[in-house]
């Protein structure tokens, strides 16, 4: 090495030092930690305790784990689409040129500012079966459906039925989109004008459009929105857990790998269980994740490359 | 930047400290955890004046902690407990096995606290593996409550409350009343309400849980009994309907109580339900408390189960004795009736002076002594997967009062997974057992 | 499609489902505001018989000493802030603006640190800061700050290249060394990007929950969000008016910052989609 290039090297090194010395305690060590920990049994006031792989014999015979891994997965599947749907539908909305925009987008972006605690207490409130919000709203259009279809059809006691459980907690979910609202909405504003014009002059219509040229443009922002989002909900803990008031939901619809990991550290003392619980989600993170970038390779189209 | 004042506010709030109790300067200061609020945390806020005002030495600063089942034991892992808490007796076995908690024989023997001071199931419940690790504080047994409006209006007589669970469950037909849709409008009992005592519901069929070794017993007659007893409900009054209704039921700590509203007729609990009565109940709020119905054809002596509130001196506590002294004075008789008094409860202590029982607020208070001296009453479920079997227990009960599932199927998933768990945790005691055993000793041999 | 029917349309859409959104708030702050009588009664009134503004001060006082775990959330609030800010920025700078072999590989893993789930180290991390006695204390939730976050480093990074390399190369060749062409150059330059990290940083410091869950034991340390829930799992129901008032009251200062600094939030959130 030159003594140029070994005096930018200690300079670099000596600027990412605080990252570096974050990195080795609190991402390294933990990692190793954790792996070494999922062998073991460990409980909190003891010494790890080396068993082997007794842990990862256990979660594939653990029928709470399939079922929180299996509400994990149905809450990601019916969340990531239904959000980002959601999100890009506002975000054109908001694209028109129709007055009193900003006060819309700042009506949709609120939401998702509100710390997770308030957030759950009140779609707590919210999803109450007898005197919610949700319910109050539904009350009459459900009332008319059931005339119509003519069987009763009473408003879902959300947070008391195993099967609208994990549904009241995506609605929580979507009201929360205003931040990837925001993101797609810079998106489209930077899609040059004139791809828009050089399709109506083909004589396309809106569906077409949006196709063929919103479609295509935006997905890079869709693309990162949608790891970002798989990365998050996947690991979701604070709003179930505050829901149940620490607890599982009915039925366990409401256990999510990240509250059964939780209740193995800190109210079981199953710590050596709970590492090999989260690993086996880093696992699943990391396959879902590349499956996304898989995807997403052939399909997403960046201008300019 | 504008963020920089807000920066300097932060610290300067952070500068401000509680104030000191001018009475701890030049005193050993004795950090001391309790979860009680509201007018419990007044009773015990008494008696620890008291003790504050009856010596110079040793001054007791009590801090109010909410899920103290958790955060007790992560301070004693975190090597920063305080020097005494107040736990609950469930959670006694899994503390003592995670070698969170001192052991108490030389102390209390020192103290001249001993097993004849109090009634027998309380001291039991204080004790593990053969050492001595708490000592009560305020007490209660399970009992039967009824709403003897409720009963008048349904052509029961008021003051007879049902003797088996038969009689119970034909009580409560006539008390329930449906709606022409399917919904509830009140209920005579459901379990689930207040859904306490699930863990020991069993007993009231004769069974237990536990063998006290290493084998659940959930595959025993009364308990197939008890879930089958279970299974009954969501087939006469709708899984959903039940649901529905306890939905709408207010704060347990409020006038919208179930009980109180007259939504449930029947329900199973404390001596402490009586202050809530008092607090939040309507003036004109009639009830009687008696036993909790066995499953029998003859009732004989009253079954209960036992709970209470337990002194502890956490491993890693910095004066051990200091605290000791403390539990002492609180489990002396004056302090003790005060406590107890001030909470409308009885006390743990076998002696009861006549003037308590002459002054007691409770209406039913000899009931409940009863219940806690009968041969029939046990110690609340201790076991060392109480977390998960508590956990596990309350989603298949619920599971099978929504009629999800059906008794067997409750009881035969309960019994394979705590089952199961039970080993893992028997099988880490095992690997500790010699060390700790040997620990113990030491600590109670070794001089002060 | 005749534009002046669409934009009506457009316009009934946004009206819609505006509502829909706002509809939560208003419940929130109308809850807080009714006896608790009123919140229990079916079918549910919308707006209270009279506003009860006293549900505020009686559900601070429910939770317990709310001062006390506000001053605790704003003081890690701002440590967090401080702490970012500077730490994301000096490693941000030496992932952009100096040429060191390895650099890139590094960055690499410093992308791929944020894809660890936190359950992943959150038992490691427990029992490393109970080595460390730091159970029990604020540390574990503000120390880590200091050692930069990968999202905000990627962040500032982003910016820090758009700036010209030629700035740099001329300070060198006057004789500048590198942390004063990063504090008196390149800082100043970048305001605005430190600003939306500033922010960030807050509104997630504001709305942590697990962290403080687990790391925090004694009362007198909680900080809000740990407060409000100690109210919620108060035995027995719940007293859905105290609830929302202090939901209310801990949602406040978030949408009051956001007003102050609406610009700069937007713009940064947008600007990390983007990029």
């Amino acid at each position: 090495m030159s003594p140029g290039e070994s005096t930018r090297l200690r300079q670099g090194l000596g600027f990412i030092l605080p990252w570096l010395v974050g990195f080795l305690f609190f991402s390294l060590y933990p990692l190793l930690a954790s792996l070494w920990f999922s062998l073991c049994d460990y409980s909190v006031l003891a010494s790890p305790v080396f068993i082997g792989t007794k842990n990862f014999t256990d979660m594939a015979t653990d029928p709470v784990f399939w079922q929180a891994l299996r509400n994990t997965l149905a809450f990601a599947f019916a969340a990531i689409p239904l959000g980002t749907s959601l999100a890009i539908g506002l975000a054109i909305l908001l694209n028109q040129p129709v007055r009193g925009r900003g006060f819309f987008r700042t009506v949709f972006f609120l939401p998702s500012l509100v710390p997770v605690i308030s957030l759950a207490i009140l779609w707590q409130w919210i999803l109450n079966g007898q005197m919610g919000l949700l319910n109050t709203l539904l009350h009459y259009p459900l009332e008319w459906v059931g005339h119509w279809l003519g069987t009763p059809c009473p408003p879902p006691d959300w947070l008391n039925d195993p099967h609208f459980a994990l549904w009241g907690l995506v609605f929580t979910g979507l009201w929360g989109t205003g931040h990837a609202m925001v993101i797609y909405l810079a998106g489209l504003q930077e899609i040059p004008a004139e791809l828009y014009e050089a399709a109506e002059l083909d004589g396309t219509n809106a569906w077409q459009r949006f196709r063929h040229v919103t479609l295509p443009m935006l997905s890079p922002v869709i693309f990162f929105n949608v790891i970002m989002g798989v990365i998050g909900t996947l690991q979701t803990f604070a709003v179930p857990f505050i829901l149940t008031n620490g607890g599982d939901g009915p039925g366990r619809s409401l256990l999510f790998v990240a509250t059964y990991i939780y209740q193995n550290a800190f109210s079981y003392w199953n710590m050596g269980y709970a590492c090999s619980l989260a690993l086996f989600l880093f696992l699943l993170i990391a396959l879902i994740t590349l499956w996304v970038v898989r995807i997403g390779e052939k399909r997403v189209h960046y201008a300019g490359r | 930047m504008r963020l920089l004042p807000i920066f300097f506010c932060g610290l300067g709030l952070a500068a401000c400290s509680a104030p000191e109790d001018p009475r701890a300067r030049g005193r050993l200061v004795l950090e001391y955890w309790e979860k009680w609020t509201g007018y419990e945390g007044d009773a015990i806020a008494a008696v620890v004046e008291d003790f504050n005002n009856s010596q110079e030495r040793i001054f007791v600063r009590r801090l109010t902690v909410s899920k103290m089942d958790q955060k007790l034991i992560l301070a004693t892992s975190g090597r920063n407990p305080p020097d005494v808490a107040g736990l609950w007796n469930t959670y006694l076995p899994a503390y003592v096995e995670n070698n969170a908690l001192l052991p108490l024989d030389r102390l209390a023997a020192e103290a001249s606290i001993g097993e004849e001071d109090y009634i027998p199931v309380f001291w039991e419940m204080c004790r593990h593996r053969g050492h001595l690790w708490a000592l009560p504080t305020t007490p209660s047994v399970a009992a039967l409550h009824w709403n003897k409006k409720i009963f008048r209006e349904a052509g029961l007589d008021p003051d007879q409350p049902p003797r088996t669970l038969a009689e119970l469950e034909r009580f409560n037909e006539k008390i329930t009343r449906k709606n022409p849709d399917g919904t509830l409008d009140r209920i005579g009992h459901m379990p689930q309400e207040p859904g306490w005592w699930m863990r020991d519901f069993n007993r009231w069929f004769g069974g237990k849980v536990w063998d006290g070794e290493s084998r659940l017993l959930l595959d025993s007659e009364p308990n197939r009994r008890f879930f089958a007893w279970l299974e009954t409900y969501p087939r006469r009054f709708g899984g959903p309907a039940m649901y529905r209704l306890r939905g709408g039921f207010g704060n347990f700590a409020s006038p919208e109580n179930p009980f109180f509203t007259g939504k449930v007729a029947m329900v199973m609990h404390g001596v402490w339900l009586n202050n809530f009565i008092r607090n939040y109940a309507p003036p004109d709020f009639e009830y009687g408390a008696a036993a909790f119905p066995a499953d029998e054809e003859n009732p004989s002596d009253p079954v209960s189960v036992a709970e209470a509130d337990i002194l502890v001196i956490p491993a890693g506590s910095r004066h051990p004795r200091e605290a000791m002294e403390f539990i002492r004075y609180v489990q002396s008789q004056a302090a003790m009736e005060k406590l107890c008094l001030l909470m409308k409860k009885f006390t743990p202590l076998r002696e009861v002076s006549p003037g308590f029982l002459e002054n007691h607020p409770h209406p039913y208070l000899g009931v409940f002594l009863e219940l806690a001296r009968s041969p029939r009453t046990a110690p609340i479920l201790n076991i060392p997967s109480f977390n998960e079997y508590s956990n596990d227990i309350e989603t298949n009960v619920n599971e099978v009062l929504r009629g999800a599932l059906t008794g067997e199927e409750g009881r035969t998933r309960l019994s394979e997974r705590q089952q199961k768990a039970l080993q893992d945790k028997l099988a880490r005691w095992q690997r500790v057992a010699g060390i700790r055993e040997a620990a113990w000793r030491r600590e109670l041999d070794e001089a002060p | 499609m005749n534009s002046k029917i669409s934009r009506t349309l457009v316009w009934i859409a946004l009206l819609t489902v505006g509502t829909l959104f706002l509809l939560p708030f208003g419940w929130m702050v109308s809850t807080s505001l009714k006896p608790l009588a009123e919140t229990m009664s079916v079918p549910p009134r919308w707006l209270p018989s009279s506003p009860q503004w006293h549900n505020y001060p009686d559900a601070m006082k429910a939770m317990g000493p709310f001062w006390i775990y506000a001053r605790n959330t704003l003081l890690l609030a701002t440590l967090n802030v401080v702490g970012t800010v500077l730490s994301s920025a000096l490693v941000a700078y030496g992932f952009s603006r100096i040429d060191w072999r390895g650099r890139d590989r590094v960055f690499f893993v410093l992308l791929m640190t944020m894809m660890i789930p936190f359950p992943v180290v959150m038992v490691p991390l427990y029992a490393l800061f109970r080595e460390l006695g730091w159970i029990g204390t604020l540390a574990p939730l503000w120390v880590p700050a200091f050692c930069a976050s990968a999202f905000h480093v990627f962040l500032l990074r982003q910016f820090f290249l758009t700036i010209p390399r030629e700035l740099s190369e001329a300070a060198r060749i006057d004789g500048c060394s590198e942390w004063r062409i990063f504090w008196q150059i390149i800082l100043p330059l970048t305001r605005p990007a430190l600003l939306t990290v500033a922010l960030f940083q807050f509104m997630a410091t504001w709305n942590d929950f697990l962290g403080p869950l687990i790391f925090l034991t004694r009362q007198a340390d909680f900080t809000l969000s740990l407060g409000l829930q100690a109210l919620q799992s108060q035995q027995g129901g719940t007293a859905w008016h105290h609830l929302m008032a202090a939901s209310t009251l801990v949602v406040l200062p978030v949408l009051a910052l956001f007003f102050l600094t609406q610009k700069s939030f937007l713009r940064g959130i947008s600007t990390t989609g983007l990029k």
